[in-house]
């Protein structure tokens, strides 16, 4: 089953937080979405999740039975401990007696937090406490599950230990939608969506972004354009974006072009449409 | 300015029955950044907390700007915590002239890309501008040494490239600065990274000093949903990117045995380990012993 | 130093709701204070039963305000009327010395009768019913007894809600398959067995500390208190609706504290109060738990008389909850949902082994 939004619109008072968006997540994959703030990655994850409606377009999405949700935010309820935690939200999605304490010792061990079982949900970790708002939101094993940056600000290990999570979740058949900044996330996604200001920059797995993509990104000390140049590491990279554009397209003769990553390539999109958009 | 601006010598912290800090020594020199790395736990905070004079040590000696990290050598600091120290509900130029007022500077003039939002409450900014404004409240006094705490964390690529600018740029001009991280392609930025563990400085130097001779697997098959349930099942670090699945794992032969006994086909191949590899193994060991 | 003073002074300047406190309850205090402070009950409602009916009424003193003249009325007729609160004196003349009843559960109005009356010497024989020793504990617990309600309802309550949206969690449980009225419903559920519970302390207490009578039906007292509950913890769900931090709900809730304490009657009597500041009194929950509370255990009145609480409880409550619960859908539910996915059937979905 595939769960989408088509050509989606979505305003905010003046602010077009989603703008004529398209994006699909079938069942068995995992979507990533990128983007910076203001950007509609969380009014996009809201809006498959039912939680918005929406001023255009449609939206396909399971009934709230088959739905999981890990907001940005906590995602636990602090003065309750993980056993508790847990116990509530199957409550609320029905599970109970044996069929629930077999559940959930299963995901407290799928989340190495049987050990924390009985610890309340303030005195776990960034990591842990991300984990265990993963556990609570596929107790029900939803056919959708949306989660919000659910690995921003979280220890490296944890995170290693949440993204297995995600791909356990997609490789049983569970359609998966996360939004990240993290590029590498993006990278391992079979799917992913570069969103800008409300629009999709791009899609599509790495390969193919990386396939689409057009111009040339140098490697240089110093740039020729200021705003179409940024960081990385101790040099700077400049985007060129070729084709038919007004400002100087090609890099000069002698610069060195590098092979463009994904963060390459998502600030490049992002420079582009910033430079050419009219202000 | 010459000397280094931030010492830590065998400086140990226990609390009560608890090491967090291990006899670490290390240094931060003026135009470097250097990359402090861990897990949670690994004693990261504590020993920042030391550096900057909020704790005092067990055994061992910190050092800010050639002494101890009073008040006085304080002021030619700048700290940026990860909750970035702002007041909410003040706007910007509020937040600046009140951090101005606080070390005795003149207030920072805004950068084009924040002048708009110069009356903007810190609060209804977004996250990526609001690590701009506590930037700025924290470089408004010229400090001589920077300590940056997951300076670029939630922030998109964009952004954070922008953030390392600033960074960047303070280096260049002199200043010392250190960094820790939670995001490894980060790691990247910096002159130099440490790697703690359990309280103490196992690696340090460059990435592929901080990786050392660890291997991860990768595993290639045609049965990729198969394999991983195999290995996820039997406890393996295993992580799927896209179709093809990495394990955390040094040795392939315990992993090919599980491959095996499921009736799966498939390669297996050390390859280098990332520093989140390598950070992940030096934990799962920390909790076997 | 001076930036600390100026930033202070402008995070206060941003906080309306401190500003509110600080400059307006200060002057909310002194008008109540000027206008409302007042023991001195300056007339009294009066009704005169009995063959002398006439007569007695021409030659009271016009401190006593005759509503009710009842020629063949008796003795009983006359303690109903005090009963049901319709008097606070009643004179019963076909008998020497005449017998003046007087409502002890309006205590400074019984005060300020008793005064009246034994000045006026061996004529009449004052006979205070209900609270015979013009006991102030006897009137003030069973105000205390709303007080308490008042204030679990309102500030508990309004903190309970506001820690979801502090804590983030309000948007799980927005997108979970639970409706915005059993949140509500689930969440003050703790707190209407608290303050149940803690009422019938007090009420026991008072009654064996303080022996406060207890002469009503106790079945309308509790339906009473589980009304006058809906109410404020009503008003502890729609204070969190319109609060951000639990540090704004509690200023809120003191807000609405502060006014019942001092102008429902509890204090000061409504009937000394100044016109202007009475009609406060009157919007106020706690005012009219007082007159049931105070009614059934001093005066042992039946429900039918005290009506008119009753309805005005009741019709509160449901304004009050019925706005709660629509705000706190919006917090809940900001959006038409979208239709379900067309060919979703949650029977016929295949379940996923995750």
């Amino acid at each position: 089953m595939t769960y989408s939004v088509r050509s989606a619109t979505v305003r905010f008072g003046s602010t077009v937080a989603l703008d004529d968006v398209t994006v699909e997540v079938p069942g068995g994959s995992v979507v990533a979405v990128v983007g910076g703030d203001g950007a509609g990655k969380s009014t996009l994850l809201r809006a498959l999740a039912g939680e918005l409606a929406l001023d255009a377009g449609t939206v396909e999405t399971p009934p709230k039975q088959r739905l999981g949700y890990l907001p940005a935010s906590s995602g636990s309820w602090a003065a309750l401990t993980v056993t508790q935690n847990i116990d509530f939200v199957a409550g609320i999605y029905g599970l109970a007696g044996d069929e629930l304490a077999a559940r959930r010792a299963e995901l407290l061990d799928r989340a190495a937090l049987t050990p924390a079982a009985g610890r309340l949900a303030a005195q776990l970790s960034g990591g842990m406490r991300r984990k265990l708002g993963f556990i609570m939101a596929i107790v029900h094993r939803p056919a959708l599950l949306i989660l919000d940056e659910p690995t921003t600000g979280i220890d490296p290990v944890s995170r290693i230990d949440l993204w297995r999570l995600v791909s356990e979740a997609a490789a049983s058949g569970t359609a998966v939608l996360m939004s990240t900044t993290y590029l590498d996330e993006a990278e391992r996604a079979a799917h992913l969506v570069v969103l800008d200001s409300g629009r999709v920059l791009v899609q599509g797995s790495y390969d193919r972004v990386r396939a689409s993509f057009a111009g040339v990104v140098t490697q240089t000390g110093r740039p020729v354009r200021a705003d179409w140049a940024w960081r990385r590491g101790r040099v700077l990279h400049e985007y060129w974006p070729g084709g038919d554009s007004s400002t100087p397209a090609n890099p000069p003769a002698g610069s060195t072009a590098v092979a463009p990553d994904l963060e390459d390539i998502v600030i490049a999109l992002s420079l582009a449409r910033r430079n050419t958009v009219p202000s | 300015m010459t000397g280094v601006l931030l010492r830590a010598a065998r400086v140990t912290r226990r609390f009560g029955a608890f090491t967090a800090v291990d006899d670490v020594s290390m240094q931060v020199q003026p135009g470097e950044v250097v990359g402090l790395l861990g897990a949670n736990g690994a004693g990261k905070t504590t020993l920042i907390r030391m550096l900057l004079g909020l704790i005092a040590v067990t055994s061992g000696r910190v050092d800010l700007l050639g002494g101890p990290p009073d008040r006085e050598r304080r002021r030619r600091l700048g700290y940026v915590p990860q909750g970035l120290g702002l007041y909410g509900d003040l706007t910007v130029r509020e937040n600046l002239s009140f951090s101005a007022g606080a070390y005795g500077t003149a207030v920072p003039v805004l950068p084009p890309a924040l002048a708009p939002h110069a009356d903007v409450l810190v609060r209804a900014l977004p996250l990526g501008a609001q690590r701009q404004v506590a930037f700025l409240a924290a470089l408004a006094h010229s400090p001589q040494v920077l300590v940056l705490d997951e300076p670029t964390s939630g922030v998109d690529a964009l952004a954070r490239a922008a953030l390392w600018d600033t960074i960047r740029a303070q280096a260049e001009q002199g200043a010392g600065v250190l960094v820790t991280t939670h995001y490894m392609q980060e790691a990247q930025q910096c002159d130099r990274l440490l790697l703690m563990s359990g309280g103490r400085l196992v690696a340090r130097g460059s990435e592929a000093d901080i990786i050392g001779s660890t291997t991860a697997v990768a595993v290639r098959t045609e049965d990729w949903a198969r394999a991983f349930a195999a290995l996820n099942a039997a406890g393996a670090p295993v992580m799927l990117e896209g179709r093809a699945i990495r394990v955390a794992d040094a040795d392939p032969a315990g992993l090919a045995e599980v491959l095996r006994a499921a009736g799966i086909e498939a390669s297996l191949q050390p390859v280098p380990a990332t520093i989140e590899e390598r950070m992940l193994m030096l934990s799962r060991q920390a909790r076997a012993s | 130093m001076k930036a600390m003073i100026v930033k202070e002074f402008r995070e206060l300047a941003r906080d309306r709701r401190t500003l509110g406190m600080l400059i307006v309850m200060p002057l909310l205090l002194l008008v109540i204070f000027g206008y409302a402070a007042n023991f001195y009950v300056s007339s009294l409602k009066t009704a005169v039963v009995g063959p002398q009916a006439s007569q007695v009424t021409k030659m009271l003193p016009s401190f006593f305000d005759v509503t009710v003249t009842e020629p063949s009325g008796t003795q009983a007729d006359a303690e109903t009327l005090l009963r049901d609160n319709k008097v606070d004196v009643a004179f019963v003349t076909g008998q020497t010395p005449v017998l003046a009843l007087v409502n002890g559960s309006n205590l400074f109005a019984a005060q300020s009768a008793v005064a009246a009356l034994n000045k006026v010497g061996n004529q009449v024989k004052t006979q205070v019913l209900y609270n015979p020793d013009l006991k102030t504990s006897w009137v003030m617990v069973p105000a205390i007894i709303g007080l308490i309600l008042t204030f679990i309802g309102t500030i508990i309550t309004s903190i309970g809600m506001v820690r979801e949206r502090e804590a983030g969690t309000l948007e799980q449980l927005a997108v979970m398959p639970i409706k915005p009225s059993r949140v509500i419903l689930g969440k003050i559920a703790p707190y209407f067995l608290v303050a149940s519970v803690d009422m019938i302390i007090v009420t026991v207490l008072g009654i064996l500390l303080f022996s406060v009578p207890f002469n009503g039906s106790p079945f309308a007292f509790a339906l009473g208190a589980a009304i006058f509950l809906f109410v404020v913890l009503g008003l502890g769900v729609f204070i969190s609706t319109i609060s951000q931090t639990a540090g704004q709900a509690i200023q809120t809730a003191f807000f609405f504290l502060l006014p019942q304490i001092l102008l429902s009657g509890m204090i000061f009597p409504l009937e000394a109060m100044a016109a202007g500041v009475r009609w406060i009194g009157y919007l106020l929950p706690l005012t009219y738990f007082t007159m049931i509370s105070q009614g059934i255990m001093l005066r042992g009145a039946p429900i039918a008389s005290l009506w008119l609480p009753f309805v005005v409880l009741t019709v509160m409550a449901v304004v009050v909850f019925t706005g709660a619960t629509l705000r706190f859908r919006r917090d809940l539910a900001p959006g038409r949902p979208a239709s379900p996915a067309r060919g979703e059937q949650a029977a016929a979905e295949p379940v996923s082994t995750t």
